[in-house]
């Protein structure tokens, strides 16, 4: 062929193949927008975790990772509706299946599902399997407590978790003072008192000593002020009328001895109104 | 005849060297490392984890790739290309050249597997990630390398470059589910089956053996004696392979 | 002792993917002795690389007896004292040539001194003293064989075996590789090669041996192979008007000549003698010699042998 031909019929083909990238270009972007449109994404029709695993070949954990990353986006993009359709499949069911010792999958899971999805009760049983592959991480039964003490308002059911996490070695000191307040909350003041008390005793820092002191000062007037309204309400039942003074019920036996309030004082009665008092102010003002 | 072997392995290294397929695979693995470190920016949560699970699986895939790739092009195709029939014209015993190719191979991942780690590790310090432990899952890695390249050097002896890589990756992909048969075997009904599953699991490459990347990436322990059986069964089943190489060679009709 | 010995030897082979069994040599029997040029020549497919193959080890016969220096052609050390040229060889193209040679001379075990030297009168002697620096995937063709062939002499071998040693060379390359050979001889070396250049063989071989599908057709000196024999004449007349001739065939007319072919020498006396009595003039008589090509062709088509021969050599297996 002459030069200019050639030349030519090479400009011809450069040109050709521009205009199909062009248009391949525009398919891809109408693709684009017809997934939109609220098909569903295939990587929802995931496999089972046990059976990927298989398939990983030894890169579970990787697969495990990507997995992870990819619903992160998922799951940050508030256009797709139904998102938490698969919520439960996706984390517990395959990325926690490929590599139960990941931890971020079990807690972004499970705040997804308390905070986005509203499912609490989703989070808890994702975080159990979380606990239960990794006894040796407290953050595990620590973020359960959390949700139960946040979002489900279950104290006990807080206290239980935050037990669970004290277990393991290497726990966070601030797990104990949440677990102690959690029975306080739960209006079991005496056990809390207990528990403010041991930290105050066994911290080293200055800081949550002074912070123990001060729960522990407000719970013992509260312990204290039950104990005397208990022993008040039985005095009178033993002797059919109301106590004239608080030494009263020691002198009938029963009490040991009258609590002394955190300042070394006395607790106020008022034998008209049959009211314990407390003459300071909770520190804490509850 | 260590000579003759040292010569053959030291050529082998040296062809393997300036084969241009060896840096494109070394190019990938750096590129999938430095990869790593854009998609940890994705995640919630940790980014240690994602970069050492990359960077190990990328050393994995691509250490495996080198060595079915030129251990197949370099034994394989010199069979078949006839450019054997120089060497083995020569007094040499042909173990002498099988494994002195194998030798050649291993000095070529070696120096391969360095660089990919080196790279990694550089990554992992710059980042304030490093963990020595992670030196021990590659060199469980290394180990593994090792025996698919004595598995790729059987199956050149054994067949043509195509087949032969075919083959190896097949055994790659199996020595990793292995795990998987011995679940199965628990489920067969019969007792044939049983002992047939039993059998295959002993006789196929245990790939599993080498591999602790998830332990390391988790600062799990792992337990002292496995790096000992792991060296311990690379020796036994990997002098299996290759003797089973010299026999099928010794008597191959060299068409 | 022969240097090189085939003793009935068969050789099949089966193709991968069917059970027929394709028969490449049946019963060869051949001997080469020390200090000769034999060469080997035969159709595509006769067996000659076969042979060659068989001989080192290469490959192993299904039936018969392969000896090397009296030593089964199995074992390794028969090949201490041998040097080997492949047909194409493939090469190690990223080695350059002073590597390659290396590299061979290692595998004999010499030292770093003697590998030095002889890698560089080797390099002199194919003629690439300057191109041992350059890798092998930049040379050319011709190079490469050259190459080839000094890899083949690098341990200094007593026999020499060549696999088509003139394959893609130029005249100037293959009267280089014919004088290396009959240099090789003069040192009292014995060569061995296959080939299908003809004239090769016919300027340099003590004996030939001729391979027609996997069986010796014929061995033996050129003399003895292309027997002295005259086949026929070419007898070229001027001037026969007409009439035909009492014997011989005309072959071709041109103006008023005429090349008449004769069979024997009874035939060309009758023709002569009846020349005077037509008045034609005799222009010339060319008595044809049998090349070695036309043996070749003869025995490849599978025609039945010559007959009587005057010598009374004919071909035999040794």
């Amino acid at each position: 062929m002459a030069p200019s031909l050639l030349r030519r019929g090479r400009s011809l083909m450069t040109l050709g193949a521009l205009a199909c990238l062009l248009l391949a270009v525009i398919v891809q972007g109408r693709i684009e927008g017809e997934r939109r449109g609220g098909s569903v994404h295939p990587l929802l029709y995931l496999p089972s975790g046990k059976f990927l695993k298989v398939m990983a070949l030894g890169f579970d954990g990787l697969l495990a990772d990507v997995l992870y990353l990819w619903s992160i986006q998922y799951y940050g993009n508030y256009d797709i509706k139904d998102r938490f359709d698969y919520l439960e499949r996706i984390y517990e069911q395959v990325i926690t299946e490929l590599d139960p010792h990941y931890l971020d999958p079990y807690l972004v899971g499970a705040l997804i599902m308390t905070a986005e999805a509203r499912k609490p009760e989703m989070a808890l049983k994702l975080l159990d399997k979380g606990v239960r592959a990794n006894p040796d991480q407290w953050i595990m039964p620590f973020e359960a407590g959390f949700l139960c003490y946040n979002d489900l308002h279950d104290y006990r059911r807080a206290a239980v978790y935050f037990e669970m996490a004290m277990r393991v070695p290497g726990v966070h000191p601030l797990v104990h003072r949440f677990q102690a307040e959690m029975y306080n909350r739960a209006g079991d003041k005496r056990t809390s008192l207990k528990e403010w008390l041991e930290i105050y005793k066994t911290t080293t820092d200055p800081y949550v000593r002074s912070v123990a002191w001060n729960h522990v000062h407000d719970l013992k007037v509260d312990v204290d002020l039950a104990d005397l309204k208990d022993a008040v309400s039985r005095f009178r039942d033993k002797e059919e009328r109301a106590p004239r003074r608080l030494q009263e019920i020691v002198a009938s036996g029963l009490l040991q001895a009258l609590p002394r309030d955190p300042e070394n004082g006395d607790y106020l009665y008022d034998p008209w109104s049959g009211e314990v008092r407390y003459r300071g102010v909770p520190i804490l003002g509850r | 005849m260590l000579t003759r072997i040292s010569a053959i392995a030291l050529n082998t290294f040296r062809e393997a060297i300036r084969h241009r397929i060896l840096y494109l695979l070394l190019i990938f693995a750096v590129a999938m490392i430095s990869f790593a470190q854009i998609l940890s920016l994705l995640t919630v949560g940790s980014e240690e984890k994602i970069i050492k699970d990359f960077g190990l699986a990328s050393i994995d895939v691509f250490g495996v790739l080198t060595a079915v790739f030129i251990g197949i092009g370099l034994v394989s195709r010199e069979i078949e290309k006839r450019t054997v029939y120089t060497l083995l014209a020569k007094p040499i015993h042909r173990f002498e050249f099988v494994l002195g190719k194998y030798a050649g191979l291993s000095l070529t991942l070696l120096v391969n597997t360095t660089v990919m780690t080196a790279w990694f590790f550089l990554v992992l310090l710059i980042k304030g990630m490093f963990d020595a432990r992670l030196g021990v899952a590659v060199l469980l890695l290394f180990f593994q390398f090792l025996l698919i390249t004595a598995l790729a050097v059987l199956f050149s002896c054994l067949s043509t470059p195509i087949l032969a890589s075919v083959m190896t990756l097949a055994l790659y992909v199996i020595g990793h589910l292995l795990w998987s048969l011995d679940l199965l075997s628990a489920r067969l009904s019969t007792e044939a089956g049983r002992i047939l599953c039993r059998a295959l699991y002993y006789v196929l490459p245990n790939l599993g053996n080498f591999d602790i990347k998830g332990e390391v990436v988790h600062g799990l322990t792992v337990a002292p004696g496995r790096l000992l059986w792991a060296t311990l069964y690379l020796l036994l089943y990997g002098s299996a392979v290759l003797w089973t190489a010299c026999a099928v060679f010794e008597r191959k009709e060299l068409q | 002792m022969p240097i090189l010995e085939l003793l009935d030897v068969h050789k099949s082979y089966r193709s991968h993917l069917s059970i027929r069994k394709y028969w490449i040599l049946r019963g060869l029997s051949l001997s080469i002795r020390e200090g000769e040029i034999f060469g080997t020549i035969g159709t595509n497919g006769a067996g000659k690389t076969t042979t060659i193959k068989l001989a080192l080890g290469l490959i192993f016969p299904d039936t018969g007896v392969v000896r090397l220096f009296g030593e089964d052609a199995s074992k390794v050390e028969s090949r201490r004292r041998v040097g080997f040229l492949p047909e194409n060889p493939y090469l190690y193209d990223y080695l350059t040539g002073e590597e390659f040679l290396d590299f061979h001379a290692r595998l004999f075990g010499l030292g770093a001194a003697t590998r030095r030297r002889r890698v560089k009168d080797l390099l002199e002697r194919v003629g690439l003293a300057n191109r041992g620096d350059r890798q092998l995937r930049h040379y050319s063709k011709g190079m490469l064989q050259r190459i080839g062939l000094a890899q083949a002499l690098v341990n200094d071998p007593e026999f020499v075996v060549l696999d088509e040693p003139m394959s893609g060379l130029d005249p100037i390359g293959r009267r280089e590789v014919r004088d290396i050979i009959l240099d090789l001889k003069a040192r009292g070396r014995t060569v061995f090669f296959s080939t299908h250049i003809l004239s090769d063989t016919e300027m340099i071989c003590d004996r030939v041996g001729l391979l027609v599908k996997g069986s010796l057709k014929a061995v033996g000196t050129i003399d003895e192979l292309v027997s002295r024999e005259v086949p026929y004449w070419e007898v070229t007349l001027q001037g026969i008007v007409n009439g035909s001739l009492p014997c011989g065939r005309i072959v071709s007319r041109r103006e008023d000549r005429i090349l008449v072919r004769v069979d024997s020498q009874s035939d060309l006396r009758r023709l002569l003698t009846v020349l005077n009595g037509h008045g034609a003039t005799l222009v010339s008589v060319t008595p044809a010699r049998q090349s070695l090509e036309d043996l070749f062709i003869r025995e490849a088509r599978g025609a039945p042998p010559s007959p009587a021969r005057a010598d009374g050599g004919h071909a035999h297996s040794n």
